[in-house]
């Protein structure tokens, strides 16, 4: 009984994991240009197929690939998509950034199609450990480490360095921070490379966990991420990563605890938690501070 | 002649023309034309149908499609015979099993129970501002894409419901356009749509001009999902099927994109959106089949037809943001153009 | 226009001549010429509208010129990125301060000295903390838990950091006690007395006049008398110049 449940507090933390390394993915270009980047599923997307053409070789190159291939469609997508739009209205950067989404998914389903690709991708993890007599997937440990690791890092590096000090206040006030010196390029780039990083990391533990690639892959995992991003606080980097935590959590305890038939309808209620932290506590569960506009 | 080309009215009675004259083309054009025609004029009713709410608050909604598919649903099940649904809705209860309405009937059901969920749904999310808004009508779409999705004894679930009886052909399609158009004008030359459209460029200023901007952005949404409603079950009573994911992120894509490219802010940019990539997706979509030279078939990769028109629109975002109709409306061409604000 | 002032000695930092600036049809400034000089400190006065904020706004680099030409440091304005003007030696200290609140005091500092990469930093910022011992006790809290007067210190502060040679504040003494605002011309007063230009734009003349060597009234977008604070305040037309001509449309009407 302590068995089973302790077997889903920890599917739970992992899957919150990864939700939190999503959310904070997205949550960190909304920081820095309150533009909600919808094109973030793409960067798994493509991640999971580097991880899809280079398995093979060697695991080591593949994690590598994944973190590359995510990080310069990022820059690439800023350079070409959103820098033309700095300072555009909120209505057409969500616009855009929709259609971003919506080109890069179509231009991978040209090139690899559309049907899912099986990856034996680190088999190793698939085994199991036994933890204070109770068993326990390896592969949901190491998900849990990795997500501490990069939240972890994520907020040494903004906290403790110039360019993270820059992205911060780059993400309370855009103008001021230019006043000072901050160079606006440098430091959404650093944003849009670091999310790659995230989206990288993601894609991998996703594809080591369903053993499938497919070009909708990091859809189904942003759609749900973007709900925690929302309930923690639009501009709010811990918020991000708290609520996507909580959501990947939730949708694990709702599997857990609804009787099957409603079990279906989980995402739904994941959805109306949205419209009702948007109505209760529109700055989110641990809003951003200082935040300049209001969302 | 020349008070009409000069007056207000112009737009309504020209764009009407326009729909009736390109029916009438439709009908001297081989059948397959006519079925891509009229299909084009479907999505002109669901364009409009957006445009009433994104054209006139400024706030994008995700949700419409949502609208499309409860429309649809609803007139599906209470026009399809009894004897379909008895095979793929066994367990519906008894009254909408054995209902079997008019079509007409079926199409305002579908309509006003769309109505009825905006009515419902905007009430609260209509005090959010902006992207909140547009977020929320985001997770709108996604749940009642999950709830149809597996309501798997009203709707069907993720199986196709068949047997839906056809009735919408060329002249219905064109009948039900010129409907929404004559609405969707009504609407925005109503007090309601001219105040909301003021308030769009400054909602602070309107607040404290005392516009109650609630109240006008949830009539828009209302109205919206009445016509993106119709749409809906135009759709699924041309087709004769009815699958729920038919509609989700793609059609959402697709129908945005007509709008943007048509031009946001007018209604001649939906008209207009609607007719033009009708007809530029119809091209594509010959490029997908492919050209046969010889004994080979060259033709574009699945996908391709999607991908240049997200390309066609990211290009009208960063070099034409107001789209084709630029924010105005199709005016008498000696005549100053109307601008629409 | 009055009589032209002989330039001082030193340097010229910056360098207006026909500054027009536009918003949508309305022109708020319109042709103005002003030089500051290195060490010099220039008031710019005038009541609210009169189109000071948007004249240093386009020299810091905030707004564009519709005409006329601007040069900092004697390179031509034209092309320079925002973030470029700190590297040229110009600081600005915008109104209402513009602290970043969610970043604690000392984050505050190190941002205004992210431009440079000696080791001298961390001493300048000691000794920010040694001039301003609350701004020291407070080092990690979040500057939007500062009282008003000291956030207007963090910010002043803040700008010096980047080691500017000239130091332009909007409003220093807005929406601040006078005790306060002691304080803040004391420190205007250090920092010029270190061989930083300022120039400051104020609607509270007394003040500005006390600290400046020269003095610009504007009104309605132009300069409407200039000279040493002395020279202006003899001027019987200085109620005028500073109200703009038509007093009679009543206050806020420039």
């Amino acid at each position: 009984m302590i068995g089973r449940m302790l077997q889903v507090v920890v599917d739970a933390v992992s899957v919150g994991g990864l939700y939190a390394l999503t959310a904070l993915g997205i949550g960190l270009i909304f920081g820095v240009m309150r533009l909600i980047n919808f094109a973030h599923a793409q960067l798994i997307t493509i991640a999971g197929y580097a991880v899809l053409l280079l398995f093979t070789a060697s695991p080591v190159l593949a994690v590598l690939g994944a973190i590359i291939a995510a990080a310069l469609l990022a820059l690439v997508v800023e350079r070409t998509a959103f820098r033309p739009l700095r300072g555009a209205d909120p209505a057409m950067l969500l616009i855009a950034s929709f259609a971003v989404s919506f080109f890069i998914e179509k231009v991978m389903i040209m090139l690899v199609g559309s049907r899912p690709k099986g990856v034996d991708f680190l088999p190793a993890l698939a085994g199991q450990v036994e933890v204070v007599g109770i068993r326990l997937q390896l592969l949901q440990l190491v998900t849990i480490l990795v997500s501490l690791v990069l939240l972890v890092g994520t907020t040494w590096f903004l906290k403790s360095t110039r360019l993270g000090l820059e992205m911060r206040a780059a993400a309370e006030n855009f103008r001021m921070a230019e006043v000072l010196g901050v160079r606006a390029n440098r430091v959404i780039a650093t944003a849009f490379a670091l999310s790659g990083l995230l989206a990288a990391a993601v894609a991998c533990l996703f594809v080591a966990q369903t053993g499938l690639v497919q070009p909708r892959m990091g859809l189904q995992l942003v759609i749900i991420a973007f709900v925690g991003t929302v309930i923690g606080g639009l501009g709010s980097l811990p918020g991000a990563a708290f609520g996507g935590f909580l959501v990947g959590v939730a949708t694990i305890l709702l599997q857990a605890l609804l009787p099957p038939e409603l079990r279906v309808f989980r995402e739904a209620f994941l959805f109306l938690a949205v419209a009702v932290v948007l109505l209760v506590r529109p700055q989110g569960l641990i809003p951003a501070r200082g935040l300049k506009e209001r969302i | 002649m020349a008070s009409l080309t000069q007056s207000r009215w112009f737009p309504l009675v020209a764009l009407i023309v326009i729909v009736l004259a390109l029916a009438g083309l439709a009908e001297l054009a081989p059948a397959v034309m006519q079925r891509r025609i009229t299909q084009g004029l479907i999505n002109l009713v669901a364009v409009v149908g957006l445009y009433v709410f994104v054209g006139n608050s400024g706030v994008l909604s995700f949700g419409n499609v949502a609208f499309m598919a409860i429309g649809a649903y609803v007139s599906a099940l209470l026009t399809m015979p009894a004897t379909a649904k008895a095979v793929f809705l066994p367990d519906l209860p008894a009254f909408l099993a054995t209902a079997e309405w008019p079509a007409i009937a079926g199409a305002l059901a579908g309509g006003l129970a769309a109505a009825i969920v905006a009515l419902v749904t905007g009430f609260p999310l209509m005090r959010l501002s902006g992207i909140s808004a547009s977020i929320a009508t985001f997770a709108v779409l996604v749940v009642f894409h999950v709830v149809i999705g597996n309501w798997s004894s009203v709707t069907g679930g993720q199986n196709s419901l068949m047997g839906l009886p056809i009735y919408v052909g060329l002249w219905t399609a064109a009948g039900w356009a010129v409907i929404a158009i004559a609405v969707a004008f009504l609407h925005q030359e109503s007090r309601s749509g001219l105040l909301l459209r003021a308030s769009r460029e400054d909602e602070a200023a309107a607040a404290a001009s005392g516009v109650r901007l609630v109240a006008h952005r949830l009539f828009a949404f209302v109205v919206s999902a009445f016509l993106s409603g119709i749409s809906g079950v135009l759709l699924v009573h041309f087709l004769g099927t009815a699958r729920v994911e038919t509609f989700y992120l793609d059609l959402t894509f697709l129908i945005i994109a007509m709008l943007v490219i048509g031009g946001m802010h007018s209604l001649t940019g939906a008209v207009l959106g609607a007719i033009v990539i009708t007809l530029v997706a119809e091209l594509l979509r010959q490029a997908e089949v492919g050209v046969s030279i010889g004994t080979t078939t060259l033709a574009a990769p699945l996908g391709f037809g999607d991908a240049i028109l997200a390309l066609l629109m990211l290009i009208i975002i960063l070099f034409r943001p107001n789209g084709i109709a630029g924010g105005r409306e199709i005016a008498f061409p000696k005549t100053q153009p109307q601008t629409r604000t | 226009m009055s009589a032209p002032i002989d330039p001082p000695a030193g340097a010229c930092l910056v360098d207006v001549q026909g500054l027009v600036i536009r918003y949508g049809g309305v022109a708020a400034v319109q042709g103005v010429d002003l030089r500051v000089h290195e060490s010099e400190a220039v008031a710019i006065i005038g009541p609210n509208g009169a189109g000071k904020t948007s004249l240093v706004s386009a020299i810091a680099g905030i707004v564009p010129p519709a005409a006329g030409t601007i040069k900092r440091g004697g390179m031509p304005a034209r092309g320079q990125a925002l973030s470029d003007v700190v590297r040229h030696g110009i600081a600005l200290v915008p109104e209402g301060r513009n602290i970043f609140g969610g970043l604690t005091v000392l984050e505050n500092l190190r941002l205004g000295a992210t431009i440079r990469r000696d080791p001298d930093v961390l001493s300048d910022i000691d000794a920010v903390f040694v001039d301003f011992p609350i701004l020291g006790e407070r080092r990690d809290q979040p500057a939007g838990q500062l009282s008003g007067g000291e956030q207007q210190m963090l910010a002043i502060a803040r700008a010096t950091l980047s080691r500017p040679r000239l130091l332009i504040l909007d409003e220093p003494s807005l929406g601040l006690a006078p005790a306060i605002v002691d304080k803040v011309y004391a420190l205007l007063r250090q920092i010029r007395d270190r061989g930083v230009a300022l120039l400051v734009v104020e609607q509270n003349a007394a003040r500005a006049f006390a600290l400046a060597d020269r003095a610009c009234v504007m009104s309605r977008g132009a300069f409407t008398l200039t000279g040493t604070p002395d020279e202006i305040r003899r001027q019987e037309t200085f109620d005028a110049a500073y109200f703009g001509v038509a007093m009679s449309a009543g206050p806020g009407a420039a």
